[in-house]
């Protein structure tokens, strides 16, 4: 913890320019530019992963991988609230959840199931809640404690799913079950390789424009709100306003990715606004490793595949092993499975950068 | 007024309950600052013991009254090995106390299955007052809730542990400086919070019956309740619980239940968004 701190300090420090660390910053940098990255190539290998996985997969194993990058898309919501802005937001799946059950109803009771209706539709659903909470939550005269957010985040979510649960419009315990198909024109998209490929086309979209917008410099400004945002609040930053932009960018990407699944899975239900799956995801971003969106998703696929692999015959015991293993990775391993094989410099990532070739930088950075 | 006196003893029945719930749950988050997501589990390791006790024949009191202390021991135990390591991060021991309920909930789940295990109350029966009958094994928990908040008090504010506790709350490193073992003594004291959740469990589980999920289902009142009382004093959390215990069973008499719900939650939220200190700051017991 105190190493990244010291490190992002000192992309800041580089950044503004006038300190004398500048220069190890600099060679450090020029170092992690000279072809030891491993992010990039850990990003190929599961793009190539997951474009063949369809090819040699077997049906429904292929329904389960669209259901897992469905998932990943959700954990990047995650990633980038908790990762890049520190925010804990334990209540993640209100947007995932109210997203499902918007389209849904826009499914049952209008009929609309266009794609460029209810995918649109989902992710404002998922953005205006994100607004209205976070805008609460984060907002106002005072700076809200961490404590704060967390818990109210949580009872959000908690007092959601209860409403889900007596709301008889809403289906009650059940939900809303067998949503009709997604539409476009006259196709629709049943579970299968093309839904998968839509799934995982949106997937990357959004992972290059988070990864576009964490490396920009709101990105930089992000991680030094993560890692002292009383020294962000004194460079001038605003930085409530930061964060409550953050948290709704991930609501946003939790209604499209919430959207997704309710037409994928055919129904909602209230476990989707619920604690359940806000902690789960939580599980899947700490595993894997937060503050990188690779990370993200690496944690969801496994968590989901070794959950769906241990289905058959332990189903009753994996919980239980999930729990220590989390405990494990909170313990010895805080910033997840990819740190083996990830570099804390490069986890932080190198933006702004020197001052003798801030231009050049800038655009290696963007790139 | 017959009717209207059951509605109060609901009301009071209930608050008593989250009042004894979020009494251990209020003192760990007062003394070390950390929100302690296992709770839940301790309540349901409470019942858990409670309902052992019961299935292998021995009396229900015995296994209420050991529940409180296998439960405060397990909390020692856990402290010493994890819990130490989160004090200086209080989300990161929000995750890690989460793992430590998921491995509880989960094991316990898989040693009763999803079943709804029912445990007698150890006195049945009603207190008859004219017309009104009331259960007799409510009032006791009202009863005892009373007395455990009465001993916590005196035990906060009249003993020697007490002082050393509030000492460790107030300044830790004068107290270390002093000669009091802190990590001793907040050992000690999540013990102690966890022994209360696990008396919780014991005493509920004749109303609530038995399930995986009890603990969840009151860890989220705790923690709005501690952060309506206010965190850093005893009294400020169990004058949260009794707020939002009183208003949770108080609400649905007065409208939709499902509506009541929600607003308890909203009401509370917007309480302590506006009211960061809660009901009562300041530290001290």
């Amino acid at each position: 913890m105190l190493k990244s701190m010291s490190v992002v300090r000192e992309a800041i420090d580089a950044d503004v320019g006038d300190e004398p660390d500048g220069a190890m910053a600099e060679s450090e940098a020029r170092q992690a530019a000279s072809g030891r990255k491993v992010l990039p190539i850990v990003e190929g290998l599961v793009l190539l992963a997951a474009l063949i996985a369809p090819l040699v997969l077997q049906d429904y194993l292929t329904v389960f991988a669209t259901r897992v990058i469905i998932l990943a898309l959700f954990a990047l919501s995650f990633d980038l609230v908790w990762g890049y802005a520190g925010i804990m937001s334990f209540g993640q799946a209100l947007f995932f959840g109210s997203a499902g059950y918007g389209v849904a109803l826009l499914a049952r009771d209008l009929d609309i199931t266009n794609i460029f209706l209810v995918l649109p539709a989902g992710t404002i659903i998922g953005l205006t809640f994100a607004l209205l909470l976070g805008g609460f939550l984060l907002l106002g005269r005072h700076p809200s404690s961490v404590i704060f957010v967390a818990l109210g985040t949580l009872t959000g979510s908690y007092a959601a799913d209860r409403l889900a649960r007596g709301w008889y419009y809403l289906g009650g315990q059940n939900g809303i079950p067998s949503i009709s198909p997604m539409t476009l024109g006259g196709y629709e998209f049943s579970e299968g390789p093309v839904f998968y490929y839509l799934t995982l086309g949106i997937l990357v979209v959004v992972y290059l424009l988070c990864r576009f917008l964490v490396r920009s410099q709101f990105g930089l400004a992000l991680a030094g709100l993560r890692e002292n945002e009383q020294r962000i609040a004194f460079f001038g930053y605003k930085a409530q306003h930061l964060k409550a932009i953050v948290f709704a960018v991930g609501g946003t990407i939790a209604g499209l990715a919430g959207s997704l699944y309710a037409f994928h899975e055919g129904f909602v239900w209230p476990n989707m606004v619920g604690v359940v799956v806000s902690t789960q995801v939580v599980l899947y971003v700490l595993f894997g490793g937060s503050g990188t969106l690779i990370g993200a998703v690496i944690g969801t696929v496994i968590i989901e595949g070794v959950s769906f692999w241990l289905s058959d015959n332990y189903r009753d015991i994996w919980p239980i092993i999930l729990g220590v293993l989390l405990l494990l990775v909170i313990l010895f391993r805080p910033l997840g499975l990819i740190s083996f094989v990830l570099a804390e410099r490069e986890r932080v990532g190198s933006f702004g950068a020197k001052p003798k070739e801030n231009e050049k930088e800038k655009r290696n950075a963007a790139s | 007024m017959a009717n209207a006196f059951v509605a109060a003893f609901e009301i009071l029945s209930f608050g008593a309950i989250i009042v004894l719930i979020v009494l251990g749950l209020g003192i760990i988050a007062s003394m070390m600052g950390i929100f302690n997501f296992a709770q839940g589990e301790f309540v349901l390791l409470g019942a858990y013991i409670t309902y052992l006790a019961y299935s292998h024949g021995l009396p229900i009191w015995a296994g209420m009254v050991a529940a409180p202390f296998a439960v405060g021991a397990l909390g020692f135990v856990l402290e010493g090995l994890i819990i130490r390591r989160f004090y200086a991060a209080p989300i990161v021991a929000m995750l890690g106390t989460y793992a430590l309920g998921l491995i509880i909930r989960e094991s316990v789940r898989g040693l009763i299955g999803g079943f709804y295990l029912t445990v007698p109350e150890p006195i049945g029966g009603s207190i008859d007052i004219g017309t009104v009958h009331i259960s007799t094994w409510r009032f006791i928990i009202i009863v005892i809730t009373l007395l455990v908040m009465g001993a916590c008090y005196l035990l906060l504010s009249r003993t020697s542990f007490g002082l050393r506790v509030r000492a460790t709350l107030e300044n830790p490193a004068l107290a270390r400086a002093s000669g009091i073992s802190t990590p001793l003594i907040y050992g000690a004291t999540f013990a102690f919070g966890a022994a209360l959740a696990g008396l919780a469990g014991a005493l509920i589980v004749p109303v609530f019956s038995l399930f995986a999920d009890l603990g969840i289902r009151f860890l989220i009142q705790g923690f709005v309740a501690v952060m309506v009382g206010g965190v850093g004093s005893f009294i400020g959390p169990v004058a949260g619980a009794g707020v939002i215990g009183t208003l949770s069973a108080a609400l649905p008499w007065v409208m939709a239940p499902v509506i009541a719900d929600v607003l308890v939650f909203v009401l509370a939220i917007a309480f302590i968004k506006f009211r960061p200190q809660g009901l009562i700051a300041g530290k001290g017991v």
